[in-house]
């Protein structure tokens, strides 16, 4: 990639219930920890990328524009965009095309001050036909998995092990947000646990199978290569990103077994990046379901469609850290994932860069993976809606640590 | 949350699914797009207009939902899927209705999977008092359960009638009943009001009649529990319905509601005779409908006694002078101002002047329709062969008909109340479709309606060989419904909250 964008710093909040603080004081903390770690001012930002789903809704702040102008007391250029992903991709076509050296990304989302009605927003803004049909946000989810199930004929003994593999994709993410500081929910589960949930629930999804609902904020400064030079020495280069979109309305679409943007966004983003899916060595998955980690691995070609379910239950009956895909090891949702990390929409994506970014550059602590390679590829794949919409990034070191 | 343009948009679409097929490549969309994504710009032009109002469906897949958003929380659970129609071509989301799940309840989806579904024009969920109703048919029921699927064929008429009479009609009821004593009533399920009873009884009226939709020039509904002060139920009717000639999404019909208590149907059976017998102006069908979620206050509060008689559904009859099945040979009609029931604008319930209903109310009326109906015909009770009377209960319509010189041969086949209830608007003309389904040909039927307020209607219909004919089109007939197996039986909280709706 010509004029490679370049992370130069990342920061975030704690995912969670934040009744006491205001949207800006979230988006100021992220800020505020990127900058420092490359001795940053405000006013050495060329623009901002900023980006929230529900914040019009949730906190009627006016246009986000201004109270970030207000707030930062800049007059740059700002834009917002829904997915953290989306802003992301803005900034890293504005850094190639020459337009800006320094900009910042920054999403924020503050989704329990309207704790009583964001289902519904989250419904509609997947699909309002499907809402008017009565859908609930966790349908979907649970359609997907039946459709899942039907297609691949499991039944009998594979059928309880599909089940129990979900479970543990939910126990993984739990074990792995022990060691994140940020995560929303620091707590061990247990397989039984999520199986309770889901008996208690009358469901084939319970609520450990679920991401939570979250405020949050993160952010990412980025740069061309030139002025990353001077910020840092441990530049992580944005080496793809595509996206690609879907229709609305989850029954309309021709596959109902996984996601068809994550497919198409993965093939253009490895090809943008010149390397091959096997590069991959730590991987940032969407979950806002277990199902939805267990179909983005097929979706994004890691195991042969039908089969991830197998791979995901063997690797967890004795959990090393990593899901193992025959030989290779793929490190995945080293954070907690959305289910323990936290889901607060318009952040996530940057939870999800920051990870890789910091997994990367050897800085994210006690769940740095250690892998038999020295880390060189990571992926975030982020969705919109109902896999309406798929960003795929994948980002890399020239010098491995 | 609520804006008048979308909900025009949503229920235009939702109410009647409509969509389009490319005919070029046969690409089906539940949307009304202008091309075919396929095809693209040869396609302009070429799309044509489709809808699976009609159609058998096939639940691919479902769910249960146990914590609905906010709108839907009435519900309780439910179960939630992705429907199919014309095999796969075209999948929609889909709610299954006239199911009460219990809380503790299990569930399995793999049960509902694979079957038959038919759409049900329903409300679509719950919004403040002061809101528009919406409506949808993404709700299904089982097509192997209450609702049979039933196709809609409409057909060349093969004999034009010098009299104008009843072309075709069509029940509709719930299939939720409460039981008590002797008597079982008709329950609406919780999405289901006059509105929903009106569309679903002239769905069925339609599909008997073999009527093609477009020839219906005006459309009355009787009712006295619109959910509306103000705004007809008649207007859902023709939209949903599609009645009259479709231009530029405006149906080319006359609609409008009638009210006087339980005769708000049955006085425009008249004026719907007339009004095909007009020549030129191409009116050549009119449909009438009575439909009433029949209301009541609780039983312990005033006007409660009428809670241990009400009922729910719609009656729809199509009249025109083409494939006639009743003629109708002639009316008489009486009005005085007797105020024996009545319900404030505002009022939920309706009030009722105990026994002043009776002989200064229900019976004089109806005794002097019918004896000078049957005077200016020169009728006497052995050349009836069916009487038919309102039927707010049991006893009244007894009484009278014994009194008018009938036999029961002639007076209980007609008598459904015990089965429904009083279905108000709906009720004699419930009655004289319990005959319909029955009758010979060249039999003469006595319709005598009352509305309280108050007035009566008596019409003499004498039945052609054609009602033999269109009987096999009719399989929800008023006996299917009333002794159907699917029927579920609801204790007194259900029925009232169900009553009152989502």
């Amino acid at each position: 990639m010509g004029n490679c964008p370049v992370i130069v710093a990342a920061g975030r909040t704690k995912f969670g219930e934040h009744y006491e603080k205001q949207p800006e004081r979230l988006i100021e903390e992220a800020w505020l920890k990127a900058s420092e770690e490359v001795g940053l001012e405000r006013k050495d930002l060329e623009a901002c990328y900023l980006s929230d789903y529900f914040l019009p809704i949730t906190n009627k702040l006016g246009l986000e524009e201004g109270f970030l102008s207000e707030f930062t007391e800049l007059h740059v250029p700002m834009d917002v965009a829904r997915s953290f992903s989306s802003a992301f991709a803005n900034a890293c076509n504005a850094i190639q095309a020459g337009k800006y050296s320094l900009v910042l990304v920054g999403g924020i989302e503050k989704m329990t001050d309207r704790w009583d009605k964001i289902r519904d927003d989250l419904m509609l803004l997947e699909d309002p036909w499907s809402y008017y049909a009565g859908c609930t946000p966790e349908a979907n989810h649970e359609l997907m998995l039946r459709a899942y199930i039907r297609r691949y004929g499991i039944n009998g003994e594979n059928l309880e092990k599909l089940n129990i593999a979900l479970a543990q994709v939910s126990v993984k993410n739990h074990l792995n947000a022990l060691k994140n500081e940020h995560a929303q929910f620091q707590r061990k589960i247990t397989v039984e646990q999520v199986l309770e949930a889901r008996k208690a629930a009358r469901r084939p999804l319970g609520l450990y199978d679920f991401a939570p609902i979250s405020d949050g904020a993160t952010a990412v400064i980025l740069a061309n290569e030139e002025a990353a030079k001077k910020l840092t020495d441990k530049s992580v280069y944005v080496l793809g990103s595509a996206s690609a979109t879907d229709y609305l309305s989850y029954p309309a679409r021709e596959d109902l077994t996984g996601f068809i943007a994550s497919r198409l966004a993965v093939e253009k983003a490895l090809k943008m990046a010149g390397i091959s899916l096997w590069d991959i060595q730590v991987l940032e998955l969407y979950d806002q379901s277990t199902v939805m980690e267990m179909v983005s691995l097929e979706d994004l070609g890691f195991c042969p469609r039908g089969t991830a379910w197998k791979i995901i239950y063997e690797s967890c009956q004795d959990y090393k850290g990593y899901y193992r895909i025959g030989e290779k090891k793929l490190y995945v949702n080293m954070n907690g994932g959305l289910k323990a990390d936290g889901n607060p929409l318009g952040a996530t994506g940057g939870a999800q860069i920051y990870e890789v970014f910091k997994q990367l550059r050897g800085e994210a602590g006690a769940r740095q993976v250690v892998d038999d390679k020295p880390l060189r590829y990571g992926c975030v794949l982020e969705l919109e809606g109902f896999g309406t919409k798929g960003h795929v990034h994948i980002l890399g070191v020239k010098e491995p640590r | 949350m609520s804006s008048e343009p979308i909900e025009r948009r949503v229920s235009y679409l939702g109410d009647r699914l409509r969509g389009r097929r490319c005919q070029l490549c046969g690409k089906e969309y539940f949307e009304l797009r202008d091309y075919c994504g396929n095809c693209g710009r040869k396609s302009f032009g070429k799309m044509e207009d489709i809808d699976f109002f009609y159609e058998k469906g096939r639940l691919e897949l479902c769910t249960l939902i146990t914590e609905p958003t906010n709108k839907f929380t009435k519900l309780g659970s439910y179960v939630y899927g992705i429907v199919s129609f014309h095999n796969g071509k075209v999948r929609v989301p889909g709610r299954l209705t006239d199911k009460v799940i219990r809380d503790d309840e299990n569930v399995d989806p793999s049960s509902f999977e694979g079957r038959e579904v038919v759409p049900r024009f329903r409300r679509r969920y719950s919004v403040d008092r002061s809101e528009i109703i919406p409506t949808i048919s993404l709700a299904f029921t089982f097509a192997d359960e209450y609702y049979p699927h039933l196709e809609y064929r409409p057909v060349k008429p093969k004999k034009e009638y010098d009299v104008p009479g009843i072309v075709g009609y069509g029940v509709y009821t719930s299939r939720f009943r409460i039981r008590e004593g002797a008597l079982e009533r008709a329950v609406p399920f919780i999405d289901e009001d006059a509105i929903t009873a009106a569309v679903e009884a002239g769905k069925l009226a339609l599909i008997h009649s073999g009527v093609d939709s477009t020839l219906i020039g005006k459309v009355y509904v009787g009712s006295e529990s619109n959910p509306y002060a103000v705004k007809p139920i008649a207007s859902k009717v023709a939209q949903v319905l599609k009645l009259g000639e479709e231009d530029e999404d405006v149906q080319g019909v006359d609609a409008v509601d009638t009210e006087f208590a339980c005769k708000a149907a049955t006085s425009m059976f008249k004026d719907a005779a007339s009004l095909v017998s007009y020549p030129r102006m191409g009116v050549p069908y009119a449909m009438v409908i009575g439909a009433d979620n029949s209301q009541a206050a609780p039983r312990d509060s005033p006007g409660g006694e009428l809670d241990f008689f009400v009922g729910f559904g719609g009656c729809a009859y199509i009249f025109g002078k083409a494939d006639v099945i009743a003629e109708l040979e002639g009316w008489y009609s009486c009005t005085s101002d007797t105020p024996d029931f009545w319900r404030r604008d505002g009022e939920p319930y309706p009030m009722h002047g105990g026994r002043f209903t009776g002989d200064p109310a229900y019976f004089k009326h109806i005794r002097k329709a019918a004896k000078k109906l049957m005077e200016r015909l020169r009728l006497q009770p052995k050349d009836i062969s069916y009487f038919v009377a309102h039927q707010p209960n049991v006893a009244f319509p007894v009484r009278i008909a014994k009194e008018l010189g009938f036999k029961e041969e002639q007076y209980m086949p007609s008598l459904q109340v015990a089965k429904f209830g009083n279905t108000y608007s709906g009720s004699s003309p419930v009655g004289l479709a319990a005959v319909l389904d029955v009758a010979k040909p060249e039999e003469r039927i006595l319709i005598v309606s009352y509305g309280s307020g108050a007035g009566s209607d008596a019409y003499s219909f004498i039945t052609t060989s054609q009602i033999v004919e269109k009987r096999q089109r009719q399989k929800m007939t008023v006996r299917y419904q009333a002794e159907n197996p699917f029927l579920e039986y609801v204790d007194y909280n259900t029925y009232r909250r169900l009553k009152l709706g989502m």
